[in-house]
């Protein structure tokens, strides 16, 4: 059946039931090149587990990033109708005021990791205050008529959900939704509490203990920005009306600011709202908490190349702020890795690693000899090894599960002592190496960092630190050291505790010398001054402080410094220096970037100014921004339009494409005959149509221009009129 | 000389700026214009020279800081098909600037002139060849006074600026009339000589316009004097790093912009089709031309295809991934999609939406999803409600599992925010699987975040060559003559079925109607003086048969009625006017 059709735009196809394959595999689609068939299934299981893990290591985190926002939001909604639970005097005094308890949401400019938020948020409130919640978006009320119905729909939706009616009530309910309005919300809100609370009283239902007897129904606008102004006021003024029968609290989405209520409402709207401010936590934070608890552990084999990861932290700062984005790079570069590098079998935990290094196949063995870190390391080896780790499989595979474990060990101190360093850097003025943890480790990543200039600078600056700074951070290094997990950090740790107490002692010895000091300098003063002495003493001080022999103290921090230099390079070698390193990262960023971050009207940009990109034809071949008169007609017709204004005249740029074409074929170009002079002019049709419809949509007034020489030229040839 | 004068924003302050320093700072700026004028440098001020290099440093860090962004967005790495990601921005967001139209003309001529070679750019050659006229070198010295004024003169006293650049233009304008060739000072003494014009042309010299002439072949009979644009003049000046040329570059590129986009007026040629002396192609020999014409390039496009067909399983894998899949770059991608379709997809429910379709909308889409592939019958009061049941069907069933494949999602039809909005929703359904296909320069723009995070693209480019055969086919171009054997086919059709008198009082219309096909505001036929017309041709007897008549034609859609500004109802008939002499003489040997 083809697609073509003159009359249907769609065309469904299905296969019959026989040849329909319920669950095709998505591992078959993982071999590529049918190479190594028995670990592609290997691969695709340890790809997925290794993704199941880091996903709800993400979950986690964000519901971790979140407690603090919906403790506080839970407590609110506890308060708000606390007072309605009582039916305390008080209650009634507010509701002469007729006033809406409201949580003012503030989410940030991140809006696509919005959706998440409010999915966990409604999950909390489900659990802890009511079941009553409805999610409100823009898109889904253009007024308020729709607004109520979507309302509506989700709280009876949920209360079926909760209580599993019957299908009388079930039909009651679809009635109840045709006439769509506050009070049937009232009376059915009605009903629901009068039934629960007659179930709790005969059946003490465990329910009720989440629950309050009449629990307040929230209602979330998850986009407060996008709603339309008068929606959000008639919605807000009806149910002020009704705010003693039903106990209603908004929660406001935001992105901007809280501004924002202010300015969509009028005075007389926003004063019937009582509203709370609540901030969520920036994007900025999450990310980095994200990149902390993904990318500087030890727990996940999976690794992200230095430019891989530079794209994806460029695309969410330069494009979208998006921490769910980021993720999702994240999770194409697991894909891709997985996908690419036959070798990532290996790129599991350390113990199952070892295993299948002793089960890897012949062609595997060779991948590995193929690796060029790997060749690296067997140039440095002496002979005899070299012809062994090139012959014999088994030696290879020793050796293998050996450099596996010294990648380990290279990754658990990487992190610590990256962070040791990053306590040092982020508090040094101007942050030579960066503010955040994800820039050192990008600079670590790309190069030995102690050769660069901005290390210089650190070192530099480190050497100036004063005492109190020195010794907190020395303090937070051996924390970061002893929660760590490596094992050889138990002589890192007592050296530094030995430079602790080394400056304890130093301070009590210094204790001493200030008084001496201070007696001295109280003598000196005692004396008498004159212009002569003053100057001789400066100047013998100058001298003096230029030869000075270093303080104690100033020979300590020089230690600590040093000491910690030597740490970083013995540590924090870039990781493609290391041996095997190809196996857990993943380096290929045009990949990724082609992939997600893509410039079509770069591609469309290439492609018409130089097709030679694309189709490998010396006659194409040029040296830039010219195009050859045998490109492809569109090329031509696209170079021809682009000098053009913004009116084309067809005559001329007819000629100008013939004079183009035809002088491949000779000086002649009159003598063509007229099929030839058909062909083109279908040729120029088809091109010019292309670039028109395809590819650039053009002004109507062009056209008319166009249009406007065809009706003329018809008309003459008719007539035998001459107009000009 | 701007430096001062920006640190202290309130005084102006007017320096005397000696020619060769003016010249110098030209010289810095382009390396291409100085050749000529460097040996009259030999007096350099040192003062000056530090200053700009100071700046200049300041512009290349800039530049330098840019690059680091470029470059830390990946975009020196080089992907495996060659993306052209070496593309400046600058290059492809570009002003459309002004330019006569013979330009064109010029363009073509060089390019053809060198057959089978590589042809240089029309510009680069053009600074030097200017160069040579005393004309031209007046003029580059109005533009180097220009500079050194603009640099000069501050925000406060650009009225005084304007004075001066009128003046300026004022006395140029002179020196261009008398300058011009007689072609084209006939030309512009018709139109507004305004300031449009005046960039457009700078004088161009004669000699070089001759020998253009003879290169453009026969074809070029009634070529107009290929003008130099000022454009082409100035803009290898723009290409260095210093900060100071930087500014000319933003304020020569907004006086392009405004050139390009603030005349009302345009100049057009009046060059007609009439002189090509060539008969419209009907739609069907068109298309047998295009289906004889040898694909160009079949083996290299051939290539490409197999590149991308290389990369099926990874769709598929990425797809059964959580992402959809979404292809761009040149050439239909309809045949790519089509193979992948049925070497791929076979054994599994698929929808294919031709989004070039002129008349799919998204409610037919989620018509056919819900007739075919859910087989549920029933109808939906809003295209959300009919969103909201496909969503509950796929998330109860998750055996359910669909590929859709759109071709052409940035189309007229499925563009607009909603039905963006609806297909975004349902391609983030995980058993949904979506392909699609972009064309349109400026499609990404059609997203926002939001839509963005739900359709979960993944993008591959996927340049074809291959021609939009199959997309274009609905379209229309002017060039063709439109069906109009179609229209004329079904109005004898009806009109035969019709009595003897119903077809007079047609022919009748028909006539009168092609007797004032010259007057363009020839508003249709009165009603009263149509019956009086029919009376006298013993067609009708009362104005009311007329009007029964009328009824049938209307029913047909043969007339159309519209009222006058006076209340008086007009006749018409929508077909164009070749149709209705076909039509006549056709009628006229039947009669």
């Amino acid at each position: 059946m083809s697609t073509c059709s003159v009359s249907k735009g769609c065309f469904v196809f299905k296969p019959s039931p026989k040849k329909r394959k319920l669950s095709q595999k998505t591992a078959n689609y993982f071999g590529e090149r049918n190479n190594a068939s028995e670990d592609t299934d290997l691969r695709f299981v340890t790809c997925q587990s290794l993704w199941n893990q880091i996903k709800s290591e993400t979950e986690q985190i964000q519901e971790d990033l979140n407690k603090q926002l919906f403790d506080n939001l839970v407590s609110f909604l506890r308060r708000s109708h606390s007072e309605f639970q009582e039916k305390t005097t008080k209650w009634t005094c507010r509701m002469k005021s007729r006033e809406i308890p409201t949580a003012a949401l503030v989410l940030g400019v991140n809006v696509t990791d919005h959706d998440l938020t409010f999915r966990s948020l409604s999950e909390v409130l489900q659990n802890n205050i009511t079941p009553y919640i409805a999610l409100l978006e823009a898109k889904d009320c253009p007024g308020i008529k729709n607004l109520i119905q979507k309302l509506m729909g989700q709280l009876m939706n949920c209360y079926i959900d909760v209580d599993s009616l019957e299908d009388e009530d079930h039909v009651q309910v679809s009635q109840n939704r045709i006439r769509c309005s506050m009070t049937s919300i009232i009376s059915w809100y009605q009903n629901v509490t009068k039934k629960t609370d007659s179930e709790t009283r005969s059946k003490k239902r465990t329910s009720s203990s989440r629950h309050w007897q009449s629990p307040p129904v929230v209602v979330i606008f998850k986009d407060m920005e996008s709603f339309t102004t008068k929606v959000l006021q008639d919605f807000i003024v009806i149910s002020s009306q009704h705010i003693r029968e039903l106990p209603l609290v908004l929660i406001f989405g935001i992105a901007t600011s809280p501004m924002i209520i202010h300015s969509l409402l009028p005075h007389s709207v926003s004063s019937l709202l009582c509203i709370e401010l609540f901030q969520s936590l920036s994007c900025k934070e999450h990310l980095s908490t994200i990149i902390d608890k993904l990318l500087l552990t030890a727990q996940f084999p999976f690794k992200l190349g230095e430019k891989v990861l530079q794209v994806l932290i460029n695309i969410f700062l330069y494009h979208d702020f998006s921490v769910q984005n980021f993720i999702k790079g994240f999770q194409l570069c697991i894909v891709e890795h997985f996908y690419s590098q036959p070798l990532s079998v290996l790129c599991c935990p350390l113990v199952d690693a070892k295993k299948r290094v002793n089960s890897l196949s012949r062609d595997q063995c060779e991948n590995i000899r193929r690796l060029p870190s790997f060749r690296r390391y067997v140039e440095n080896q002496v002979s005899e090894k070299q012809i062994l780790l090139l012959t014999a499989d088994n030696f290879l595979k020793e050796i293998t599960q050996k450099l596996l474990e010294d990648l380990h060990v290279y990754h658990e101190n990487y992190v610590s002592v990256l962070r040791c360093l990053h306590v040092f850097t982020s508090s040094l003025p101007k942050y030579p190496l960066g503010k955040q943890i994800r820039e050192l480790h990008c600079a670590c990543l790309e190069n030995q960092v102690w050769q660069t200039e901005e290390y210089e600078s650190f070192l530099q600056l480190a050497r100036m630190l004063n005492k109190s700074d020195l010794v907190t951070m020395l303090e937070q290094c051996v924390e970061i050291f002893v929660s760590s997990s490596g094992k050889e950090f138990d002589k890192i740790v007592e050296k530094l505790k030995e430079f602790l107490t080394q400056f304890q002692e130093l301070e009590v010895a210094e204790a001493f010398q200030e008084r001496d000091g201070s007696v001295s300098a109280q003598k000196e003063l005692q004396k008498k001054t004159d212009l002569y002495h003053l100057q001789k003493t400066l100047l013998e001080l100058k001298e003096s402080r230029r030869s000075r022999k270093l303080t104690k103290f100033e020979m300590l921090r020089f230690e600590v410094v040093e000491y910690i230099d030597s740490l970083v390079r013995a540590h924090l070698v870039p990781a493609d220096h290391k041996t095997l390193h190809e196996i857990v990262y993943f380096n290929t960023a045009s990949v990724l970037r082609g992939h997600l971050n893509a410039a079509p009207r770069v591609a469309l940009h290439t492609s018409l100014n130089n097709p030679y990109c694309y189709l490998k034809n010396q006659a194409l071949k040029n040296d830039g921004g010219n195009i050859s008169n045998k490109a492809p007609d569109i090329c031509i017709v696209y170079k021809l339009h682009l000098e053009c204004g913004r009116l084309i005249n067809l005559v001329d740029w007819l000629e100008a494409f013939s004079t183009v074409v035809t002088a491949v074929e000779g000086p002649n170009a009159d003598a063509t005959s007229s099929d030839q002079r058909l062909d083109f002019v279908a040729g120029v049709l088809a091109a010019w149509k292309e670039l028109n419809c395809r590819i650039l949509n053009q002004h109507q007034q062009k056209q008319r221009h166009y249009s406007s020489h065809i009706f003329q030229w018809n008309y003459c040839q008719k007539s035998d009129l001459k107009v000009s | 000389m701007s430096q001062p004068g920006r640190r202290h924003r309130g005084a102006l302050e007017v320096k005397f700026v000696p020619d060769e320093e003016v010249l110098k700072h030209i010289a810095e700026d382009s390396g291409i214009k100085v050749r000529k004028d460097k040996t009259q440098l030999t007096v350099t001020l040192k003062t000056f020279v530090k200053k700009l290099e100071d700046i200049s440093d300041d512009g290349a860090q800039e530049i330098l800081e840019e690059k680091n962004y470029v470059a830390a967005l990946g975009i020196c790495a080089q992907g495996s098909m060659g993306n052209g990601s070496s593309v400046s921005g600058g290059e492809v967001y570009s002003f459309q600037t002004p330019r006569h139209s013979s330009k064109m003309v010029e363009l073509a001529s060089e390019l053809a002139q060198t057959p089978g070679q590589m042809v240089a750019a029309g510009h680069s050659e053009h600074p030097e060849k200017t160069a040579k006229t005393p004309q031209s070198s007046t003029w580059k010295c109005n533009l180097i006074l220009l500079f050194a004024w603009q640099r000069a003169v501050l925000r406060k006293c650009m009225f005084l600026l304007m004075h001066v650049f009128s003046l300026l233009l004022q006395s140029k304008k002179k020196e261009f009339v008398s300058t011009t060739p007689y072609r084209l000072r006939k030309r512009l003494a018709a139109p507004d000589p305004d300031l449009e014009s005046e960039s457009e042309y700078s004088a161009s010299c004669s000699e070089e316009d001759e020998e253009d002439q003879k290169e453009g072949s026969a074809g070029l009979s009634g070529q107009k004097t290929p003008g130099k644009t000022k454009a082409a003049s100035v803009s290898p000046l723009t290409s260095t790093l210093a900060k100071k040329v930087k500014e000319d570059k933003m304020s020569n590129l907004v006086e392009e912009y405004f050139e390009a986009h603030s005349s009302s007026k345009v100049l057009t040629s009046d060059r007609t089709l009439q002189k090509l002396q060539k008969r419209r192609l009907n739609q069907q020999t068109l298309h047998d031309l295009l289906k004889k014409a040898p694909l160009a390039y079949a083996a290299e496009i051939k290539e490409l295809n197999q590149q991308h067909e290389s990369l099926f399983s990874k769709w598929m894998l990425h797809l059964h991934w959580g992402f959809n899949i979404v292809l761009y770059g040149l050439g239909s991608k309809r045949d790519l999609l089509e193979k992948f379709r049925t070497s791929v997809l076979q054994d599994s429910v698929h929808l294919v939406v031709n989004g070039y379709f002129p008349s799919i909308t998204v409610r037919s889409i989620l018509n056919s999803i819900t007739e075919e592939v859910l087989d549920h019958t029933g109808t939906f009061h809003s295209p959300l409600d009919h969103l909201e049941f496909i969503v509950k069907r796929f998330k109860e069933d998750s055996s359910l599992e669909l590929y859709v494949l759109i071709h052409n999602l940035d189309s007229q039809m499925l563009r607009g925010e909603k039905s963006q909005q609806i297909l975004a929703q349902l391609s983030s359904l995980p058993n949904i699987y979506l392909i699609a296909s972009i064309d349109h320069i400026n499609a990404p723009l059609m997203w926002d975040q939001a839509k963005l995070s739900l359709y979960n693209w993944l993008w591959y480019e996927t340049t074809t060559f291959s021609p939009y055969a199959e997309e274009t086919s609905y379209e229309n171009s002017f060039l063709v003559q439109q069906s109009g054997s179609l229209a004329l086919s079904s109005l004898t059709h009806v009109l035969r079925s019709l009595t003897p008198n119903a077809r007079g009082i047609f022919r009748l219309l028909a006539r009168y109607q092609l007797e004032y096909k010259d007057n363009p505001s020839y508003p249709g036929l009165s009603f009263q003086d149509f019956y009086q017309q029919c009376r006298e041709a013993f067609l009708v007897n009362s104005d009311l048969t007329l009007r029964a008549q009328l009824t049938e034609f209307r029913d047909h859609k043969l007339i159309r009625t519209k009222r006058g500004g006076d209340g008086v109802e007009y006749l018409l008939i929508p077909v164009d006017d070749s149709t209705l002499t076909d039509f006549l003489e056709k009628e006229d040997e039947d009669v």
